[in-house]
């Protein structure tokens, strides 16, 4: 393959990468946000939390997949407990208390990180099996990235089969298009949304885990990534996975050509895809009108 | 035959008056003989006394008529790590003073406090601080910060209450420029003009080896500024160079792979940045994840938890331009051992979080040249025996003072920028780190490559950018004379 196609061709697979990552962290922020409506500004927040649970497990135990495994669950749990604590009751103060509330959260978990672990850079690496670069079409590619593509296709494949091909799942989604009813069918709807709030601190927490060797653990990691969850989730259309997922990837495409070609550019063009896909369809790509 | 003898009188007065022109203009940029190696005063290293009693997390208190620093930085927020960096540096200059049983100022002997003032790393933050060190806590110096847009608020509070503001931290020529200069405000720092033109002549004078450059800043204006003081190097310093590719990315950016990309396929030799933590420690993992070996030039690539984590052979050939500047080895004399021992021995057995991370082992680099920088301010306020601002201006300007590394420096009169030599430093594996690293264990870290040859930028090739529009310059070369 000539230099110049191996160019292009490994923007794709960068564009394409980089838009799994998107995926992974929107993919929690569209169920809380998108499904139950919950305005969730502390979700950037257990993002980093699950990064920082995680680098404390590699530091005591010496194994990254044990941190893969355990982080996203103590991340889950503490979202939990953040839900059943303040965030259930602040529900009835609508969209603006809960914006408040969870801002709030935000700071205190951003304070307990640097009480706990410091303001200084921590070490995460990728774990030795990832570590290399694999050949794909004769163009190297870094393993570890190929794990995050798996990683967020699986996301994918996992919830929505749980959504789409399980009891659970048909309960959830009745929940969340009619709460009343479900209540009223005797399904204890306060469970379903602690369940469901639950996995997508999860999926937080993954992705913070599955990121973090690509970045640096530090207080600021939050910042980094929080904006562009929430664009990716408006533009997807609430509430949907797919739509999520295709937006994703075309971010990722549009970030990677973007700087290949429209360098000065490529920083808005995800906005500017925003901006027209909500002028003509309000309610993202594959959003529903309620 | 009388012809000819006027013939050549009139060609040999004209060669002269030539050979004199020549000698005017190269010896203008060349070392002043007059007062570049005699400076006013020095720091005393041999003086330092013992400061096992200097716990950052539990500063002395002062009670009385005391000389009043405040440190305006981040204390909050995710910059906070700068705030606590900057006050160790500050704080530890201004103990050793005090151990020393202080300046004698204003007709008597004074301490020296240091005041925390938190601007948050907001214009409205600083502002605000500024104001309240002034005004409520009388302040006579106002020390900061990273941050340029941040610096100018704090030269306007300085210049609108009158007490100096003293730059330790913020690197844009465009703070003492005819826009936004004032008398009271120095710049002890390093300059972007310095610095990139550093790193090329660099490159052209003494490396003499790799030519194409890809040029990857932030963007914005410290970035683009530092983008355009290198390639202005290049030009004046290694001409035959080329730049085979330049990108400018947003702050804090999550996936650098785009960028690494186009320098792969660019067929650059080095990648200049000027990108600092967390970026610059990104940009630096994810070019060694994609498998790219190719060495940086750069600023603030000195992180030392984030180089640890790429590993020796990641960070094997980076190349780092720093004001903290000594040529090697970095410990000459029991002194420089002692003193920093001293640092290094209450780092490892007494200093609590966030004191005793990996950044602050030694008293060296950003720290050291924040440390320095401090007893320069402090010299200048003894010298001047007063606090007065008018006192200090007149003491300052113009000033030359030898640090405790022994590199000297100037400040330059007209436009209040510092004249200075930079050092140039190549990371190397841990066993060939001895030539710096002179004393046991003989490295600077097992788990990354770290100083090793270090050169010398010398002060004539960087001179800080004057404005020919500031009046005050109009007329004086790169020295100010």
């Amino acid at each position: 393959m000539d230099p110049t196609t191996v160019m292009y061709v490994s923007q794709g697979l960068q564009g394409l990468a980089y838009g799994m990552i998107l995926f992974l962290i929107a993919s929690g922020l569209n169920i809380i946000f998108g499904m139950m409506g919950i305005l969730n500004m502390a979700h950037a927040a257990f993002f980093m939390l699950g990064a920082y649970i995680c680098y404390q497990i590699v530091a005591m135990t010496g194994s990254f997949w044990l941190g893969f495994l355990f982080a996203p669950i103590v991340t889950a749990a503490l979202g939990v407990l953040m839900q059943q604590l303040f965030l259930r009751k602040a529900h009835v103060l609508g969209h603006f208390g809960e914006l408040i509330l969870t801002m709030g959260i935000a700071s205190v978990i951003v304070a307990a990180i640097k009480k706990f672990w410091g303001t200084q850079n921590l070490p995460l690496s990728m774990p030795d099996s990832l570590n290399g670069m694999v050949s794909i079409v004769g163009i190297s590619y870094p393993a570890y990235r190929l794990f995050v593509i798996g990683l967020a296709l699986v996301v994918l494949v996992l919830m929505m089969l749980l959504l789409y091909r399980t009891r659970l799942g048909k309960i959830v989604r009745a929940a969340v298009s009619d709460r009343e009813m479900v209540n009223a069918l005797g399904i204890n709807i306060n469970l379903v949304f602690m369940l469901v709030f639950g996995g997508g601190i999860w999926l937080a927490g993954l992705a913070g885990v599955a990121i973090a060797p690509i970045l640096t653990v530090f207080p600021g990691l939050a910042d980094q990534v929080g904006m562009d969850a929430f664009i990716v989730v408006v533009t997807g259309g609430f509430g949907s996975l797919v739509g999520a997922f295709i937006v994703s990837i075309i971010f990722g495409l549009l970030s990677s050509y973007g700087v290949q070609f429209l360098s000065n550019f490529a920083p808005v063009l995800m906005v500017c895809f925003m901006a027209i896909v909500l002028v003509i369809r309000p309610n993202g790509l594959f959003g529903v009108k309620e | 035959m009388k012809w000819l003898n006027k013939r050549i009188f009139v060609i040999g007065l004209g060669l002269l008056v030539l050979s004199l022109l020549m000698g005017i203009s190269v010896d203008s940029q060349a070392a002043p003989k007059s007062d570049w190696a005699k400076p006013n005063a020095a720091m005393d290293i041999n003086d330092i006394p013992d400061m096992s009693d200097f716990d950052p997390n539990h500063p002395a208190v002062l009670q009385g008529d005391t000389i009043k620093i405040a440190v305006v930085a981040p204390f909050s927020g995710p910059a906070s790590i700068n705030g606590q960096i900057d006050y160790i540096s500050i704080q530890w200059a201004a103990h050793v003073i005090n151990k020393k049983g202080g300046l004698f100022v204003d007709g008597k002997k004074k301490m020296v406090e240091v005041i925390k003032a938190d601007n948050q790393s907001s214009p409205d933050g600083t502002k605000k601080v500024c104001e309240r060190m002034v005004l409520r806590e009388k302040v006579h110096v106002l020390m900061g910060t990273q941050g340029s847009h941040l610096m100018k608020i704090i030269n306007q509070t300085a210049e609108k209450y009158n007490v100096i503001a003293a730059n330790f931290g913020a690197n844009s020529d465009e703070l003492q420029d005819a826009t936004n200069f004032n008398r009271n405000a120095f710049q002890m720092t390093q300059s972007v003009s310095q610095l990139g033109r550093g790193l090329a002549y660099y490159y052209g004078k003494i490396r003499k080896k790799e030519k194409k450059f890809y040029i990857i800043c932030q963007d914005y204006s410290f970035g683009r500024g530092l983008a355009a003081a290198f390639k202005q190097g290049l030009k004046e310093y290694y001409p035959e160079a080329e730049i085979v590719g330049e990108d400018y990315h947003r702050l804090f950016l999550t996936d650098f792979a785009p960028f690494l990309i186009k320098i792969k396929a660019s067929g650059a030799e080095v990648i200049y940045t000027g990108d600092w933590v967390p970026d610059a420690n990104n940009l630096l993992k994810q070019t060694r994840q994609q498998g790219i070996t190719l060495p940086f030039a750069n600023i603030y690539m000195d992180e030392p938890v984030g180089l640890n984590e790429v590993g020796v052979e990641g960070t094997e050939g980076l190349v780092n331009i720093s004001q903290y500047g000594a040529e090697n080895p970095a410990f000459k004399t029991e002194a420089d051992i002692r003193n920093n021992k001293m640092w290094n021995d209450m780092w490892k057995n007494k200093w609590k979080a966030p004191y005793n991370a990996a950044l602050y082992e030694w008293p060296l680099g950003t720290i050291g040249s924040y440390i320095e920088q401090t007893y320069w301010l402090l010299s200048v306020i003894e010298r001047a025996k007063s606090t007065d601002p008018e006192k200090i201006i007149k003491v300052w300007e113009g000033d030359v003072y030898k640090f405790g590394n022994r590199k000297t420096v100037k400040m330059r009169a007209c436009d209040h920028k510092v004249i200075q030599d930079f050092h140039v430093y190549e990371s190397v594996r841990p066993d060939k780190q001895k030539v710096s690293m002179n004393i046991p264990p003989y490295y600077w870290s097992k788990e990354r490559s770290a100083a090793g040859p270090v050169h010398v930028i010398p002060a004539e090739a960087v001179l800080p950018w004057m404005d020919p529009k500031l009046d005050r310059c109009k007329g004086k070369n790169g020295w100010g004379e």
